[in-house]
Formats: structure tokens, C-alpha cells, sequence
């Protein structure tokens, strides 16, 4: 017996079994054509010598819940436990996408399902009169209870202590902390002060997600932890403090990725991340460019800076231009009342030349290096600059670099599909102009909350959850900090 | 049930029942404070056969030491205490290290990185010299001092903490000892054309 997902592919052979087992009450070939195409469905097929069952769910994202389509096995196969095997895949699926509830439909006479259901947990909720056309039988609606799991999740990557908690893929709560402001007057992170800010920030932080998803230590399930990319002084106080969590209520814990947690966070914002999609992550640490097929097993990194990150180039032409840190905030503020053609400054690794091995990839030093050039010369030869023009053609110039290469990304990957993400997304131009191209080039566009974009306790949650809701296994205790985590590695043993 | 942590040097956990130490774990690497505090933790739970709902108390190594790893060893104590809701209490090593030598005039001195030294001074064990930080060279200010190696570990401390509670000293700053401040100077412009 193989199981596996049924494509379109495997219509013929569907409606072959479908008209042998419903004869007169069969659904019609468009009726599984859409089904089997459609966005929020997953259909499963059991095969030996060609198709002998099939079974289908229903999960709209958001809904929290999922419905049995359909469960149908040949006569031929009926009495081995392949009902059940089906209906199991079903609830696997329904868990793993953070359902709450399953719910189905079955004949009221059909005595054999009602007790294979009721076996795997489903209790009778209510009756459909006539439901069955033409026959007109009455339906039995039942329900499946799923307990999602409840995670908390430990981020302290970089300047922000968050400590986040999801009930499968709800957000219960997401508290942080944020040491912006001691690094103001250095102009930048400092990792020493940042890693001293965790440990202080850690019990409140704690305290105050207990807090707001109205829940004590005992009510959780698993601990996650962001374990890299990051600053290796800063990971180490939240991983620390995760696996002494995890020991105190013997919970499984889980070491995440950062990054991939970026992508992860939509999840808590849409009900489900829509894959495959591209994601932008840019912040005071990142800019990432990654093709993600498979938020668990298939994130592949596109691009990624190789001087500068975005937000720290903001923070250095803050600088240049006499603006306190952080500088994004400050530069957007400063922008709106400037040219963003006035000063046309170079977009990073964009030539013909550069196409070949870093089509992908980010370079915002030499922008820094062109501003810091432009005021110097102005102000030697003793003339006024217009901060609100420099401001704003920078802003144009990373806004521009980074969304050209997004889309093209997705124009190049065939992904339809922009997710952004990190702390640079607050930066207003950046997310106006990426509606406008990504509206042109017929891309949808995600961009979950702000407190879900900056680096946050509760993606990171996320992530563990689910690891969890897909069934596996969780981290031993000895993983250790990865200041360089490679976005591949999704989950550390 | 006391469960005692220091990441000082090593990673290293220990529980005591009362005065009576029932287990101790050490890993003696030095840099791996974060792979090493779980299983550490974990095996000394083992080791005294006990659950984390037995534990009634938690007591931290404050330092003063290496500061990205000691965080470590700070940050699971006060997690550990919050998750359990139980206190936590907080030892200067220097201090727990001292309570070995009771006679005499003794200099605790540990590694302080950038070729400095943690020291405190104690005389008949009572403190004399403050923790505090001193260059090599300055130790000559103590020669009428006996040195002693200021490395300690949870079983240290977790000796310390029930001395000191039993003799009502306040252990309740849990806060990591750095006696520095962070190394960092707030930078200036520099010009990017000559």
C-alpha cells in the first residue's frame, strides 16, 4: 500500500472510483478539478495496483479549522483499515496546518464510518436533514477537537529580548523588550550592551507574556528558541534561559532559526504562510533575499549583503547628515520633504557585470561611502545641501536596489509571491513602493504586522509550533549558539 | 532543594538537600557555556534523583567573571526560578571561593580578561578588599596576602548560599557582576574623502 498526494493528474482514475462507489450522489469531474487544483485543499490517494482510496480536506487559513471533503475506499479494499489510515492522514494534515477542529458529514446510516469516526475522537455535534441529494439522507455533522500545542518562544538575536506565546498558529501573546535605546548614543548595536540588556530584560519580559496570553508556566507545551544567525554574546542569554525553562516543566525545546522565524511570522498574521514564496528580510542585521518552498524543509537563501545591512546603512548616513541612531525613523521623516531624484546615488551591485554572481545579492557600503562624499564636498566648498534631498534620493536608492531585486526574484524563481520582513519594513517609501512594482508585476504582496516584522519572541514560537503540528522531533539540550546559522538549517538537533 | 549554577569558568550544576550536597555536574570547557547549561542542569536533577517541582531554591553565581559566558549560567538561574516560581539568590564566586580559607589574609584572584584580574580580598573571612578589578601589576599592593585561584563552581556556591542564609546575608541580588564597564566608545564622523 503506498499513500501519497493526488494531483490533477490522478483525475481519471478519482472519477473511475468515485462513479463505482457513489453511483447516482458521484461528485463531477470539475467538482475534483477544482478541488484537486485548489489553494486550501489536500487530497491524499491510496494505491495498490491504481488507486483503492482517497480522502480530502478542507483548511481556509484563519478559519483555524479544517472539513473532510470526502473519504471513499473501493469495495475490493474495504475491511483492512484503510478508512482509518486515510482519516489519519486527514487529521495529520489538519494538524499540521493548526487546525483546531475537523469537522465532517456522514450518512446516518452508514453505521461503519460513524464508528470508525467515533473511534478516532470525532463526537456528533449536530444533523443536516436531507442532506443527501437525491436520496435525501440525513447527515451526521461531527467534530474532531485538535489541542494545538502552546509554545513559547525565547528571541535575543540581537537589540530586542522577546519572549512570544502561540497556541499552534494563534498568537497568544508577544512581549518584548527593547535596548534601542541604550545603543543610541554609540550610533549603532553594541553587542556587550545588548547581551547585558537580555539578562536584565529576561524575568519581566517573561513575566509579561505569561501575562498577556493569561497563562502560568504549567499551561505551556514547548519552548523554542532562536539559536542564530545573531550575536553570539546576545543568543547565548536566551538559549541559557530557554533550555532552563524547558527543564524546569520537563518540555521538549526547540533551537530555530531566526530568519527563517522572519518568514514564519505570517503564519500568525494570515492563518498559513502562502508558499512558495519570495521573502525580504531586511533590518539593522540582514538583508536577505530567500526562496522559501517549504517553511520547514526547503528555505534557500538567494542573496544576502555582503557589506552592510540596510538598516545599518540608514543608521550610518544618519550619522553623516548630524541625525541621532536609529536612523531609519529619521531618514523617512526627513525624506518626505525632499527630491528622491535630486541626487542620483549608486544602486549597489546592479550592473550587467554584477548579474553573474550576485544578481541576488546586496552592497550598501559604497552608497554610504556616495552620500558621506556628496555633504563633504558640499560643505568644503562652503555650500548648503538640502538634508531632506539627500534623504530622500538615499531612501530611493536602497528602496529601489532592494525591491528590484526582490521582484526579480520572483520574476526569475516563477514565484508570484513577496513576503518582507525585518525592522527596515517600518521605512514608509519601502513599502509603498513595493505595492506599486509588485502591484505591476501582478505580485501579491505580504507584509504581516509591524511587531511581527521587528525581531520578535513570537516567530520564533511559531516556528517551534510548527515543528511541532508537522511531528517532529524536538532539540537535545546541547545545541549551542550559531552566530552564523545558515538559513537552510531551519531547525538545530 | 537547592539547585545551585555557575558558569564562571566551566559550566557546572549541583543540588543540595540542606547543607548536604546530593549531586554535582561539571563540564570544564570554557566556551561552552550555552551547549553545556542544559545538560548540566539536567544532570544534576538526575543525579539527585529529584524533579524540578522538588527544587525550593535557586542559587546563581553572580561572578565577577567572563561575561559572555557567565550570562549564561545567570540567565538559566533566573529562568529556572521564574519557570518554578521559587527565589533565586545570587553569589559573588570571589565570596564562595573565600569561605575556603577562613584563616588568614587571603586575595581571591580570577582571570578577567584583557590581561586584568577579578580580586577581593578577605582577612580571617571577613571581606577586607571589595571585588574589583586589578591589573597584575597591582597585586603588589597585596603581598602580605596569601593568592588564592579565585575558579569556582555550583558546588561552591551552592556551599556558600546555605552558609549565608543560615547567617541571614542578604543574597538577594541576582544580577551578573560585570565591575566593568562595556568597552565601547561612542564613534566619531570620519571623513570618507582626504
Amino acid at each position: 500500500m503506498e499513500f501519497r498526494e493526488l494531483t490533477v493528474a490522478d483525475l481519471p482514475e478519482l472519477m473511475r472510483l468515485e462513479n463505482e462507489l457513489f453511483p447516482g450522489e458521484a461528485w463531477k469531474e470539475d467538482s475534483f478539478r477544482s478541488e484537486l487544483e485548489g489553494t486550501f485543499t489536500d487530497y491524499f490517494g491510496a494505491f495498490e495496483d491504481g488507486l483503492v482510496g482517497y480522502a480530502g480536506l478542507s483548511s481556509v487559513p484563519a478559519s483555524f479549522s479544517s472539513d473532510v471533503q470526502t473519504l471513499a475506499v473501493a469495495s475490493s479494499s474495504q475491511g483492512k483499515g484503510l478508512g482509518r489510515m486515510l482519516a489519519n492522514k486527514l487529521i495529520s494534515k489538519a494538524l499540521a496546518l493548526g487546525s483546531e477542529a475537523v469537522f465532517l458529514e456522514v450518512r446516518v446510516d452508514n453505521n461503519a464510518a460513524i464508528s470508525l469516526y467515533s473511534s478516532l475522537g470525532f463526537e456528533q455535534i449536530d444533523v443536516r436533514k436531507n442532506y443527501y441529494q437525491p436520496s435525501g439522507m440525513d447527515a451526521l455533522v461531527m467534530r474532531l477537537g485538535i489541542e494545538q500545542p502552546v509554545v513559547l518562544g525565547v528571541e535575543s538575536t540581537c537589540d530586542e529580548t522577546g519572549i512570544g506565546i502561540v497556541k499552534g498558529n494563534r498568537l497568544l501573546a508577544n512581549a518584548l523588550h527593547s535596548s534601542m535605546d541604550e545603543h543610541a548614543k554609540f550610533g549603532g548595536v553594541v553587542p556587550e550592551v545588548a547581551a547585558r540588556a537580555h539578562l536584565e530584560a529576561l524575568k519581566p519580559t517573561i513575566a509579561q507574556a505569561l501575562k498577556d496570553a493569561n497563562l502560568t508556566m504549567s499551561q505551556i507545551d514547548a519552548i523554542a528558541v532562536a539559536n542564530g544567525p545573531g550575536l553570539a554574546g546576545a543568543l547565548m542569554v536566551g538559549i541559557g534561559a530557554a533550555k532552563a525553562l524547558a527543564i524546569a516543566h520537563n518540555l521538549p525545546i526547540y533551537a530555530v532559526n531566526h530568519l527563517v522565524g522572519h518568514v514564519g511570522a505570517d503564519v500568525l498574521e494570515n492563518g498559513t504562510v502562502s508558499l512558495p514564496t519570495i521573502a525580504l528580510l531586511v533590518s539593522g542585521g540582514h538583508t536577505s533575499l530567500l526562496l522559501v518552498r517549504d517553511l520547514l524543509d526547503d528555505v534557500e537563501l538567494l542573496g544576502e549583503t555582503i557589506d552592510d545591512a540596510a538598516g545599518e546603512a540608514f543608521d550610518k548616513v544618519a550619522r553623516v547628515l548630524g541625525l541621532p541612531y536609529p536612523g531609519g525613523p529619521q531618514i523617512d521623516k526627513l525624506a518626505e520633504a525632499g527630491n528622491p531624484k535630486a541626487i542620483r546615488f549608486p544602486r549597489g551591485l546592479s550592473l550587467p557585470k554584477d548579474m553573474d554572481s550576485h544578481r541576488f545579492d546586496f552592497s550598501f557600503s559604497g552608497l554610504k561611502t556616495a552620500v558621506a562624499r556628496h555633504v563633504e564636498k558640499a560643505s568644503d566648498a562652503g555650500l548648503e545641501i538640502s538634508k531632506p534631498d539627500v534623504a530622500a534620493s538615499f531612501r530611493e536608492a536602497v528602496v529601489d536596489v532592494l525591491l528590484t531585486k526582490a521582484i526579480n526574484a520572483c520574476e526569475i524563481h516563477g514565484v508570484k509571491r513577496l513576503l518582507l520582513g525585518g525592522g527596515v519594513v517600518a521605512n514608509a517609501r519601502l513599502r509603498q513602493v513595493a505595492k506599486i512594482r509588485c502591484d505591476e508585476a501582478g505580485i501579491e504582496l505580504r507584509i504581516p504586522r509591524f511587531s511581527l516584522c521587528t525581531d520578535n519572541g513570537a516567530m520564533i514560537a511559531s516556528i517551534g509550533a510548527q515543528l511541532i503540528m508537522a511531528g517532529r522531533p524536538p532539540s537535545g539540550l546541547g545545541f549551542g549558539a550559531e552566530s552564523t546559522l545558515e538559513v537552510t538549517k531551519v531547525q538545530t538537533l | 532543594m537547592i539547585l545551585a549554577i555557575d558558569t564562571s569558568s566551566g559550566t557546572s550544576a549541583a543540588v543540595f538537600d540542606g547543607a548536604t550536597r546530593l549531586s554535582f555536574i561539571n563540564f570544564d570547557d570554557r566556551f561552552g557555556h550555552a551547549e553545556n547549561i542544559g545538560l548540566a542542569i539536567q544532570g544534576a536533577l538526575t543525579e539527585a534523583g529529584i524533579v524540578p517541582a522538588d527544587l525550593t531554591l535557586v542559587a546563581i553565581g553572580r561572578g565577577p567573571a567572563p561575561y559572555t559566558g557567565l550570562r549564561v549560567g545567570v540567565a538559566a538561574g533566573i529562568a529556572m526560578s521564574t519557570a518554578l516560581e521559587i527565589p533565586a539568590c545570587g553569589v559573588i564566586t570571589l565570596n564562595a571561593v573565600a569561605k575556603k580559607h577562613p584563616i588568614g589574609k587571603v586575595l581571591v584572584v580570577a582571570d578577567a580578561k584583557r590581561k586584568e584580574l577579578f580580586i577581593a580580598g578577605f582577612e580571617d573571612g571577613a571581606q577586607v578588599v571589595p571585588p574589583s578589578v586589578a591589573t597584575h601589576q597591582e597585586l603588589e599592593n597585596y603581598s602580605d596576602f596569601v593568592t588564592v585561584s579565585g575558579e569556582c563552581d555550583a558546588g561552591l556556591i551552592g556551599e556558600y548560599a546555605v552558609w549565608a542564609l543560615s547567617q541571614k546575608i542578604d543574597l538577594t541580588d541576582t544580577s551578573a557582576l560585570y565591575l566593568r564597564s562595556p568597552d565601547v566608545t561612542p564613534s566619531v564622523g570620519k571623513r570618507v574623502t582626504g
